[in-house]
Parts: C-alpha cells; structure tokens; sequence
C-alpha cells in the first residue's frame, strides 16, 4: 500500500509540478514571516528581523530541490531528462548514430536469428510431462528396415525384443518403440467425412508406435483418446490413427467431430481416435514431421511391404526409448544401474539369436556389446544431428561480428568522449557529480543498444524467416517458426543491454576520469595530444582486437567457401547437368507387382517420346541419395574373414540406366534392354567392389549372391562401372554398388526359407506361407530423364506424360540433379554464404572502426604535425609516422590472429571438405585482404596529415 | 548556540516530527519553533532539513497536510498526525528508549 501511494504521489509530482512548486514558494513564504514575526516579538528590529529570517532560511530553490529530491520521481525526472539530451546528442549526429545503430542492429540481428534456430534446433524440450527422463537407446539417428546385425547396432530393433521390453521394462518406467522412419501414405478422407467428395489422395508421412508410446513418451491428446496397448494387440488388427494437429487443421479443417470418423490411408480403412496437441510432433523430429500415428500392428499397411512382425529374428526397424525413474534421471547410479540392465538384456538377446556353440571370441565380443542411453529431452532430431554443429559454428561467427561492431562503437565513443572533455569539464566544474555523467553516458549507449535491439529483431525476423526456407529444401511444411518468443526476446534484450554495458563503459569511465583543472585551460588540446600513451592505449587495443577478430573470421569463410567448392568440384561419377529426377510410388496407386512390367513399359514410352528427352530410366534410388537399398552379398572365387564387411549399396535398374545416369561402363557391358525375365539373370558392379575383392581384375563372369530372399540371385557379374558419389559427397572411401535388372526379378517371394541362415539378412516373409507372396521388390522408386537441354524445362512434359500413363500415379520430388546434389551440400552452404556474409560484413566495420580511429588522431595531431612540417620534417617521413602507427596495430593483430585462427581451424576440421583448417593458401589470403583493407584505411587519413598548412595548423587554437 | 540541527542523529529528525505533531496540528516554523523551544536550542531544525522530512513523512502517509488559516488570519500549511503516524511514533518511541537505555548503560559501565 505505501509503495503504490508512493508511486502515485509520485506521478501527481511530475504532472503537477507547476502547482507543487507554487504551493512550496507558497509554504516557505510563510515560514520565513512566521521566522520574522517571531524574531520581532523577541525583540528584533523590522530590518534585522528579516535579515536573519532570509539567512535562515537560505536558498529557497536549494529547499525545494531537497524537497523534491526526497521522492522517487526525481530520480525518474532526471532519467528523463538524461534520455533526452542523448536523444538530442544522437540527432546532432546523425551520421553516427545511423552508423551505430545498423551496425548494431546487424550484429544483434545475426546473433538473434542463429539464436532463434539453435533454439528450435538445439535447446527446447519436447511437449511433454518431465522431458528429461526419457532416453532413447541409441542415438536412434538413421532409420530403415535392416537384417543380418545384432541387437541395437544403429539403434535398431526387431519386433519381438521390442515386444519383450515393453512387457518387462526392469528398472524403467516402461519401454515403447516406434518405426524407425515415417514412410509416406496415401490418405484419402472418406466420402462420408465432407459433403464434397474430395477423392484426390494426399502423401503425408506416418508413423508406427508401440500401444504404450502416448503414455511413455508423456503426452495427451487435444481431442480424443492416444493409442493405447490393447489398440496393439495382434498383428493386423488395431486400424486406428490419431492425427497431429497440422494435419487436423489442414486436411479436415479442424472438424471438432473428426472422433470417431474413418479416413482411408493405403486403401485401408482406420478410425480417428484422436488428434495432438499443435507442438507435438513425436519423439523423432523429422524436417517433414509425422502427420499419422498408427499402431506396429498395421505395419503391413502403413509400409506396404510384408509382415515384420515375427515372434522370434525378424528384421531390425524399431527404435526404442524409455521413461527412467525419478531418481535414475537424477542420480548417475541409479542411471547407470538402468544401464546395465539395458546392456544386459542386449547380451541375452544377441546370444539367443547366435547359433551354438558361440566361439570365445565372439562370446567376449557379445560382452562387450552396449547400447547407450542417450537423453531424449529434446527429442532426436535429424535437424539436429544435420545443422548442430554448422548453427554452433555460426553463433560463434555472428558473436565475433558483433563483438567488431561493439570495438568499433567503443573506439567511437572513447574519441567522442575525449572531443567532449571540455563539455564534461565544465559540468563537473559547475557541480555535476561523476556518478550522473557515468550515468548519462551509459543511457546514451544504452538507447543505441536498445534500438539496435529493436532494429535487430525485425532484421533477425526476416533472416530467420530465409534460413527456414532453406531448411525445409522445399518441403512446404516444417515444424520451425521464425516468430520469436519469449526465450528469444529475452536473448535479445540481454544480447542488447550486454552489448551497450560493454562498448559503453570504457568511453563511460574515460569520461568520468576527467580532471576539471587541467582540460579548462587554454592549452587544453595540446595537453590532450601529448597526453599520450595511456589515453591512446585503448583505441589501439580495440583496432588489434578487431584485425584478429576479422582475420578470424576471414579465415573462416575462406575455408567453408573452398569447402564448398571442393564438394562442387570432385569427380561424381554421373551425369550432372541434364539429368531429371522424380519420385513416384506406383504401389501407392494401386498396383500389384505383377503389373509393373506392363506399367513400366509404358510409362517408359511415354516419356522417351517428349520432345528434348534423350533417354529415360528407372530405378529404386537416384544416382545419388539419402536412403538406400543395402545389403551383405556373396561372390563365387572370395571367402570372406571372419566378419569382413561384405555390405553393398544396391540398385534395381531399367535397361537405359546406365546410359541415361551416363554411368561409364569401364569394363564389359551395361545392363540393356535385352536383360529380360527369361535371359540370364545378369549384375553390374562397381569399381570399389571388384578392385577390393578381385585386385587381379577377374570379376567379370563370377557368381553374385544377394543376401535378401527376394532377390537372392545367383546373378551372373557381366559389367563393372565407374564409382559414383551414391550415399553423399564426403565419403573418403568409394562406395561399393552392385546393380541389377529390375525386369529379372523374381515375381514371387521364395516360398519358404529356413530360419537356419543366422548371421545373413532375415527375410520378413512369414515362413509357412501357403500362397505365394508378390515381390514388393519389383517396385521402382524414381524415374530418371535424361535431356538434351535444360532439364527444369522438361518437368511439364514429365508430368503430363505420366498423367497419360496413369492419372492416379502421383509424383513427387521433381528435382533436377543439380538441385538433388545441392540438398547433400546445404549445410556447407548454409555455413559457408553466411560466413562469407558475415566476414565481409566484420572486415567493413573493421576498416570503417581504423578509417575512423586514424582520422581522430590524425584531427588531434593537426597541431604537432603542423610544427613538424613548420620545422622541416619532409611530407614522406609524415605520411609514414601516422601509417607506421596503423601498420605495426596490424602486425600485433595478425600475430595474435595466426594462434587463433590455428586454434578455431582444429574445431572446425570436421566441417571441412578437401583441405586442412591450417590451409595455407586460404590463410595467405585473409592475411593479405585484412593488410589491403587496413592499408586503406590509414592511407587516406594519413594523407591527408600530409596536407595540413603549418600556418593554419598553428593557429588553430 | 553549541548544538547545531547536524548533529541531530540520524532518523530522529521524522520521530521529533512526529512526537510536535501528535500535540497538536502546526504548520512548518512551528514544527521548527516547537523542536527548538522543547530542546532548550539544542536542535535547531533549519527549512532545507524540515521540508525534505515533512514531504518524506507525507509520502509515507504518517502525517497529511491542509492549508488553514494561521492565528494571524494569514494562509499556512498545517500538518496532522494520521493514525499511521501515531502508531509509528509509538513504535519509535519504544525502540528509541530501548537504544537510548543500551548506550546508556555501555557508557555507564
């Protein structure tokens, strides 16, 4: 109560000061003739009276500004009044207040942006109840359907171990698992769900869960009910899906009766049972996040493959996570008691699946064997894992520039607060206390922090907004948001006040530290250019500062940029230039394999017959990509070590793929045309698999086994192509391919196969299947065209053709290779413009902060070069003692920059592609740039030193 | 003339305040008159020490002010003890013997 009537008299004061003052002159007029009256009537005189009364009384301003002074508002009136006369001193200057402010507000901006990305990215929770007690098993980073491992290796997991967990979760709270990837669905709403029956089929990307997934993972649905153990009972039934809320809002237009309605996804039918929360997207983030959740038991439907739901082996495609207790989130031996529990079951489980008797050797291996426990608080993330350390990288970067932007501002400043001596003099000379001219000069700095700030945060808006564009490679929705919030506004506000206090303070202290004595004489200027050393000492060490800052960053954007162009530049081993990918899904559209020979045919005549197209292909991967098709494979004439790594990329290919990937066949022939179901079965390898395992260069003609029932083989070898950058643009080994015919594979799955194969990939099918089972394996994925000019012109004609083929057959990832091979290089990319921007962006604050420190001496010395030259001194001499000065800030600079710049290289040597971060090349360069830039600089300064009259220059003062 | 308002301790300018007003309603040079006669000139409260103390105890809502007409038919500003006022005074009061009892006998001993 006191403090708000406090407060409010307070702001009475400052509203009615006019009348407040009055009443006050008023009270003291009373006071002093109350004084005097009394003073007679003790027997003064009329005059003598008065005289002692006024002595008594003193000034009646100096009371009524004691008065005054006793409340809050004085102290807000003063603020007040400080906030206004740096506003009018920041508009007499208008130049540099524009400088100050946009250099900030770059600064502040950049840090901001990186800020709100390594926010989403790195920082925030997941949605859900007590994030840091989940952990997955694994880093649960890749994703696919793998065979022949063991337990946890690429944190994959078969169904049955998956299944045995949740029941008996040990010291966890409860286990759940999901599909390791979120395969895209066909989802057509039923007609019964809208009054316009919209029949077209949406591709959205679903994912399989545990029955306990919800409530593990802690999160409630917004409407409805989560999935639940009893949804995940037995395999094949259990069609119920819950929707995220993007989906709800964007497909169904939030219908608040969409419980309980059924939606068809794969030609199945499943029932909405709930809808999450907008934030939610899952404990796996994906750059495209998963729209669906359906239970592990519509595996079939939701993969559109055969079962891998198998009660013993099976195949390796959950990812697991778990819920440890209170305690073990807190306590390391209760954490590592969960861990050892883990490991345990892992070991159980791996000699289980080993045939008797286990070698010593591999017994010691298996107990070794562990899956580490890995927080999951902010969820996986393949963002993450992707861009971490690129964003990590980048926050560095954008701190330094803003640390140039802060020398600079400081170096101005201190010049400023010395050309205002004489000002600062004065005030204290008339009784101003130090305390509120430090205080003034903070609120100065402390406005042009704050609307840099302000400034900042539209600028970090805007970046961000094209940093996500960037991100999401065309997808049309991710789960990021370049709207900041709270934490984000925070940041800035912090980042700001920090950035002010810091280039503040000095020039602040600098300015308090006046003596009034000495800088009112008359001689003051020559004092103050004599003055030497000590008051030059910081100027100097914030333009050092700022060259080793530069060349820092110099360095930086020199290596990422090489990086970049290395990647660009190396041998891929395809065609590069007129080459068009598209994704389809011709399963999705409703075929079987059966028709496929027939389809493809088609959709091949189609499309070689549009004008430009010099061939057309078809293929289960691109010549380059992400995800891949893999597998152990046998050759005829090799036996493998004991655990020799015998994995193999493969391929399924259309006769002209070679011919239109313009894959060089070095030795043999290609795959043709004329490789049909009836011929012989035929395989092309690459060079890394026949110069590794047939160095004497008799590959061709030997037997090749594919460890996948489906496409087991035997295929005869008759061809090895060239190497191709197939799984990224990194990889220092060449990776191994082996490619086969798509038309000669088999129509059915082999019937049956014994479950004896132990170490070799499983088969899904289910072994006692009485009818025979198509081969999912004879889908293709990707169309390739090969065209005679620019391949993006052809896309129209491609899309046509295939609607001609079949209407219903969708395309999706139109991409031409160049765009295809960019998404492998977006984070080089990513990381190398925007050091690149922001280097050039330091080295133009850098010179602006020299041009502007040399000037300032250059002004302040007109009057001792002007006796120098008076005296004989020869222009040469002159010109180089001012660059003499700036040269040996840069020589300091570039010795501290070496160390670092070394230093920074050993923690970004991962990032780069091609060269060592002690480049030499790259770093000669920045050198020679950072020189070049700063020669500049103090050249025009110190010619201009040498045009200064002597007459004029000693009369100066 | 030795005792000058300096060396009044500090915070017991408002208590002295205070205890004048609770007599009886008074404007400023009254307060400043009444200190002075009580303390035999020892404590002379001049108006830069007074006013500052009055507009501080107003804030604080011990004492309200209204302008009145003085005996002399002229206009003054009188101050009046509030409840809250009376109840600080007493506690003041209290506090200040206690202190006063303590040092004394420190002194004494």
């Amino acid at each position: 109560m006191p403090i708000m009537r406090s407060f409010l008299s307070g702001i009475q004061a400052l509203f009615h000061k006019e009348q407040r003052s009055h009443d006050m002159d008023e009270e003291l007029q009373a006071f002093q003739e109350a004084s005097m009256q009394e003073k007679i009537r003790q027997g003064m005189s009329d005059r003598q009276a008065r005289r002692a009364a006024r002595v008594e009384m003193g000034s009646t301003e100096a009371v009524k500004h004691k008065v005054r002074a006793s409340g809050w508002e004085s102290t807000a009136e003063s603020i007040w009044q400080d906030i206004r006369f740096s506003l009018r001193t920041m508009a007499k200057s208008p130049g540099f207040t524009a400088v100050a402010i946009l250099s900030l507000a770059l600064g502040i901006g950049g840090n901001t942006a990186i800020f709100t990305l390594i926010h989403q990215v790195l920082l925030r929770d997941l949605p859900v109840q007590d994030p840091q007690q989940l952990v997955t098993f694994g880093n649960s980073e890749g994703g696919g359907v793998l065979g022949g491992v063991d337990l946890g290796s690429y944190s994959m997991f078969p169904w049955y171990f998956a299944r045995q967990l949740q029941a008996n979760p040990g010291p966890f709270q409860g286990i759940a698992s999901y599909f390791s990837f979120s395969p895209k669905v066909s989802v057509r709403l039923s007609s019964a769900g809208k009054a316009t029956a919209n029949n077209t089929a949406i591709f959205v990307p679903a994912n399989l869960v545990s029955g306990n997934y919800f409530s593990i993972i802690g999160a409630q649905p917004l409407l409805g009910r989560a999935i639940t153990p009893a949804d995940d009972a037995t395999p094949g039934s259990g069609a119920v899906v819950v929707l995220s809320y993007h989906f709800w809002q964007q497909t169904l237009s939030a219908d608040p009766a969409v419980i309980g309605k059924t939606i068809t996804i794969n030609h199945t039918p499943f029932a909405v049972i709930g809808v999450m929360p907008e934030a939610f997207h899952g404990i796996k983030l994906d750059l495209e996040p998963t729209e669906l959740w359906t239970p592990i038991t519509m595996q079939t439907v939701i993969q559109q493959g055969p079962s891998l739901l198998t009660p013993q082996n099976g195949a390796y495609f959950l990812h697991l996570f778990a819920r440890l207790r209170p305690e073990a989130a807190t306590n390391k031996t209760a954490l590592a008691q969960s861990q050892a529990w883990l490991d345990q079951q892992i070991r159980t489980g791996i000699r289980a699946n080993e045939g008797t008797p286990i070698s010593p050797a591999r017994q010691q291996e298996i107990n070794r064997a562990t899956v580490p426990l890995v927080s999951a608080a902010n969820g996986v993330s393949s963002i993450r894992s992707q861009y971490g350390d690129s964003l990590r990288i980048l926050m560095a970067v954008v701190g330094l520039v803003l640390l140039i932007a802060c020398a600079n501002l400081a170096n101005f400043l201190l010049a400023r607060a010395a050309s205002r001596q004489r000002e600062i003099a004065t005030r204290l000379a008339l009784g101003s206390s130090r305390a509120r001219i430090i205080r003034q000069c903070l609120i100065e700095t402390l406005l042009l922090a704050l609307s840099g700030g302000l400034l900042g945060l539209g600028i970090a808006f805007a970046t961000t907004r094209a940093l996500i564009v960037f991100f999401s490679q065309g997808n049309p929705y991710i789960a990021m948001s370049s709207t900041p919030d709270l934490t984000v506004l925070l940041f800035t506000l912090t980042v700001s006040l920090a950035t002010g206090l810091l280039f503040g303070l000095a020039p602040a202290l600098t300015a308090a530290r006046t003596g009034s004595a000495t800088t009112l004489s008359s001689n003051a200027r020559t004092a103050q250019s004599s003055g030497g050393r000590t008051s030059r000492f910081w100027p100097k060490t914030l333009v050092t500062a700022q060259v080793t800052l530069s060349l820092l960053l110099l360095v930086g954007a020199g290596l990422f940029l090489r990086t970049l162009r290395n990647l660009q530049n190396q041998d891929y081993g395809f065609e590069r230039n007129h080459l068009l990918l598209a994704s389809f899904n011709a399963q999705l559209a409703g075929y079987k394999p059966s028709q496929t020979p027939a389809l493809y045919q088609t959709l091949l005549e189609h499309i070689s017959a549009l004008p430009g197209v010099h061939s057309a292909a078809l293929s289960a991967t691109p010549p380059i990509s992400n995800s891949a098709w893999n597998s152990t494979i046998e050759l005829s004439g090799y036996t493998p070590a004991p655990k020799e790594n015998m994995s193999s990329i493969l391929n399924r290919v259309s006769g002209q793929y070679f011919e239109t990937a313009n894959i060089p066949i070095i030795a043999g022939r290609s795959i043709t045309p004329a490789d049909s179901a009836s011929s012989l079965k035929v395989a092309v390898i690459n060079q890394a698999i026949a110069n590794h395992f047939f160095p004497k260069g008799d590959a061709l003609g030997r037997a090749l086994t594919i460890n996948i029932d489906d496409v087991k083989g035997p295929w005869r070898i008759v061809g090895i192509a060239r190497d191709t950058k197939a799984r990224g643009l990194r990889d220092a080994e060449p990776t191994r391919m082996t490619y086969i015919p798509l038309a000669q594979i088999d129509l059915f799955v082999p019937a049956s196969t014994t479950s004896s194969a132990t170490s070799s990939a499983k088969s899904g099918s289910n072994p006692t299947a009485a009818p025979p089972v198509e081969n999912q394996d004879r889908f293709a994925g990707t169309i390739l065209v090969r065209t005679t000019g620019d391949p993006a012109k052809t896309i129209a004609d491609l899309r046509a053709a295939v609607a001609a083929t079949d209407p219903n057959l969708a395309l999706f990832n139109i991409a031409t290779i160049h765009d295809q091979v960019a998404t492998f290089m977006t984070r080089d990319e990513l990381i190398s413009s925007l050091t690149a921007i922001f280097s050039l962006l330091a080295l133009i604050l850098a010179s602006i902060g020299l041009y502007g420190v040399m000037s300032y001496n250059v002004v302040r010395r007109t009057n001792e070069i002007g006796i120098r030259i008076a005296l004989g001194s020869q222009l040469g001499s002159v010109l180089w003692m001012i660059l003499k000065e700036s040269l040996f800030l840069l020589v300091i600079g570039i010795a501290i920059g070496i160390p670092a710049t070394l230093a920074a290289g050993r923690v970004i040597q991962s990032q780069l592609f091609g060269l060592k971060a002690t480049d030499p090349q790259t770093i000669v360069t920045a050198i020679l740039t950072i020189s070049a830039v700063t020669l500049i600089a103090a050249w025009l300064p110190a010619h201009r030193a040498t045009k200064v009259n002597p007459v004029v220059a000693l009369r100066y003062e | 003339m030795t005792g000058k308002s300096s060396d009044l301790i500090q915070g017991t300018l408002d208590m002295l305040i205070l205890k004048t007003l609770a007599l009886e309603p008074m404007h400023g040079y009254g307060v400043a008159l009444r200190i002075e006669q009580i303390s035999n000139g020892v404590f002379r409260v001049n108006p830069g020490s007074l006013f500052p103390a009055l507009s501080r105890l107003e804030r604080a809502s011990r004492i309200k002010a209204e302008w009145r007409a003085t005996e002399n038919n002229r206009r003054a500003k009188y101050y009046l003890l509030t409840e809250q006022g009376r109840k600080a005074l007493k506690e003041e009061t209290l506090q200040w013997s206690r202190q006063l009892a303590a040092i004394t006998s420190i002194l004494e001993a």
